[in-house]
């Protein structure tokens, strides 16, 4: 194709120089994600380096080391971490299942209906997560010693409520929000069943927003320490407390530490990865694109 | 293939009333359209008929069951919703199969294909099978809801504004459609519009609503000549109906009608007997655009001097008002009519086509030949009853 000769040096050096800075963005913009890769990641890779240490070299700062897996046989083979490990499982998944249970239809009920104080209700559910866990841990440890909840797995389910919930409610709120009454309304003409509508129609729209506070959920029950260290004591123990083991009180194994918050940490990983998609996608947009 | 009726039914959100103690009754496989403004209560009254709202008080029947209490799902209608209400993460094909799908209306997925298919070349979307809702037009989207409505064969087809977002062409067509498988059906259907045109081609009868309750119910053509009061007559037809103050005396043994804008005539025997029953004399007259003459050259007996004041081209005519003392008259003129503003215009009123509305209960009064009028109104009904038998 032939261009007009006049203009074509000027339009040649113009697009010289587009390309010129849009290379340089390129590298600014992947220099900057490198930097924040680092920062977010060297901390996981540091401990990864720690499980691999002996107890003499953990405060070298090279990663000039002999690799040994002492501490993964000490922790995994030597102590019942995989006890811990779980009941940890069992506890967060229970609290999952338990949220997402009553939080579909308690965001349900809050999006299509209205009742007096609704507001005030959604509100307070939203500030069971603003309060500081410290706050509430006497009293709840309290009453669970009376009433037999302490130390056992619905107890530590149950109190769990209070921090994978609010933000399911409300995420999954909006999601309800979003879509028309009309569309259930439809469904139920072309002869569904109401169940038939919420597994049909209503479970396929909320299903971003609901593996993403659900993922979410997973991760504040799986990390939780306050909750599980006032209330459980030897019968239930999750990760977070037995990680705090290794640290006695004349000697700290670093090593052994590290095992335990790189094993705690996996399953979270793994999740995460496997629905990473879902996870900024079911936080930022609603159930209807348009 | 049934009758609906609404009994006393009240409809309330909070502290709106959308539908007021309404009471009207749906013949079988008849044509039926609820007309009225924006916020008269139309949607509400076809969502207390589907069962998807709940009314206060009243009773809905269908085919002469009580259905207050049956779920939705099992009234066997069918309904086009205002907003599509498709299922956004179904395909075009799948939305439309939804009804043939459910545990009540199952049918094999060949019976399906085939229903689908029919629909689909009517509604012309058959190229759209597997689109999701997000990526069609508005009208499509329309067509879709229309389709998966008129997939089932249900009792009742309730259709609201299913052709408001489709193009002028389209809707044409699609009106011709709806009312030929109307026909061939033998459904009862009811219909919301707020477009008269749409009302008055496709209903049997039509109930015109306002502020939740009927205003009145009739054929077309006797909501086109004898409406029931004033706001009736302006939603029907196209320019709105001029409305003229005025009053009567009697004077001599003749009613006489003067107008304010100059115009005094003689009321025909009928009308004048029809007017000296009322108490007040102070009328507004209504008459249609395409009843008033019009001329640029001189005056003469009955015709009155005015000026244009606009004059709008909207393709097979022009829309001519003129102002006429304190009135604007809004006159039908051939489309090749060119005038320009302010010129001066002489008109004539039909005064044989007048309306009578009383000016403070804004009720109609009479008009001229009333009987002849009404009974031909009527015909069209009866003659497209006597067609069907």
């Amino acid at each position: 194709m032939m261009a007009n000769d006049q203009s074509q040096p000027l339009a040649s050096g113009n697009l010289r120089f587009r390309q010129g800075t849009a290379a340089l963005s390129w590298i600014g913009r992947n220099l900057a994600l490198v930097c924040f890769a680092v920062f977010a990641l060297f901390p996981i890779l540091w401990m990864v380096t720690c499980t691999l240490k002996s107890d003499a070299e953990m405060y070298t700062t090279v990663f000039n080391f002999t690799p040994t897996l002492s501490n993964y046989r000490a922790v995994l083979i030597g102590t019942d971490y995989f006890k811990a490990f779980l009941q940890n499982i069992v506890v967060a998944g229970g609290a999952v299942l338990l949220t997402i249970a009553v939080g579909v239809p308690a965001a349900y009920g809050l999006a299509r209906y209205n009742f007096k104080k609704k507001e005030d209700i959604a509100f307070t559910i939203l500030s069971f997560k603003f309060a500081p866990e410290i706050l509430v841990i006497l009293p709840v440890f309290l009453i669970f010693q009376k009433i037999g909840l302490y130390d056992t797995y619905f107890g530590l389910i149950w109190v769990y409520q209070l921090i994978t919930m609010p933000l399911l409610i409300w995420v999954l709120r909006g999601y309800f929000e979003d879509i028309s009454v009309e569309i259930e309304q439809a469904a139920q003409l072309d002869g569904y069943r109401w169940y038939e509508v919420f597994w049909k129609i209503l479970l396929p729209l909320i299903k971003p927003g609901l593996v993403a506070s659900g993922l979410l959920a997973f991760i504040f029950a799986w990390n939780s320490f306050t909750f599980p260290l006032i209330l459980s004591g030897f019968k239930i123990q999750t990760i977070t407390i037995t990680s705090l083991r290794y640290i006695a009180s004349d000697s700290v194994h670093y090593g052994h530490v590290a095992v335990a918050a790189t094993v705690a940490i996996t399953p979270e990983i793994i999740a995460a990865l496997f629905i990473q998609k879902h996870l900024v996608r079911g936080l930022s947009f609603g159930a209807v694109k348009g | 293939m049934a009758s609906i009726e609404m009994i006393g039914v009240t409809k309330r959100y909070e502290s709106t009333v959308a539908i007021d103690d309404l009471s009207l009754r749906v013949e079988d496989n008849e044509f039926f359209v609820l007309f009225g403004p924006a916020g008269a209560g139309k949607s509400t009254t076809l969502k207390c008929i589907a069962g998807v709202e709940f009314p206060q008080k009243g009773l809905v029947k269908i085919g002469g069951t009580i259905v207050n209490l049956i779920e939705p799902s099992n009234r066997n209608v069918s309904m086009v919703f205002e907003n599509y209400a498709l299922y956004p993460h179904m395909s075009v094909y799948d939305n439309i199969a939804s009804p043939l799908r459910s545990r009540l209306h199952r049918k094999s997925e060949p019976d399906i294909k085939k229903a689908i298919d029919k629909i689909a070349t009517l509604m012309h979307i058959e190229s759209l099978y597997d689109r999701k809702p997000n990526q069609l037009s508005n009208g499509q989207r329309q067509r879709v809801a229309i389709g998966r409505c008129l997939v089932r064969e249900p009792n009742v087809f309730l259709m609201d504004e299913p052709l408001a977002h489709l193009d002028a062409k389209l809707k044409h067509t699609m009106r011709a459609e709806l009312k030929e498988m109307q026909d061939a059906f033998n459904t009862t259907t009811i219909y919301v519009t707020h477009d008269y045109l749409e009302a008055m081609s496709l209903a049997d009868r039509i109930a015109v609503l306002d502020h939740g309750r009927v205003v009145q119910l009739g054929t077309a053509l006797q909501m086109y000549y004898t409406p029931g009061n004033e706001f009736v007559a302006k939603l029907f037809g196209e320019p709105e109906i001029n409305l003229i103050d005025a009053q009567f005396y009697v004077e001599g043994g003749k009613t006489l009608i003067s107008t304010g804008i100059g115009l005094t005539y003689e009321a025909e025997p009928d009308v004048a007997a029809a007017l000296q029953t009322q108490e007040h004399n102070r009328l507004h007259l209504g008459i249609r655009g395409n009843n008033v003459a019009f001329s640029f050259q001189g005056g003469g007996e009955g015709w009155l001097r005015g000026t244009v004041f606009a004059n709008e081209p909207i393709g097979n005519s022009v829309i001519m008002t003129v102002q006429l003392g304190p009135e604007q008259i809004r006159v039908v003129a051939p489309n090749d009519t060119n005038a320009a503003l302010d010129q001066t215009v002489y008109v004539r009123l039909a005064t044989a086509n007048v309306l009578y509305f009383g000016a403070d209960t804004r009720r109609y009064i009479v008009r001229h030949n009333q009987e002849q009028v009404s009974s031909v109104a009527h015909l069209r009904r009866a003659g497209r009853e006597g067609g069907e038998a």
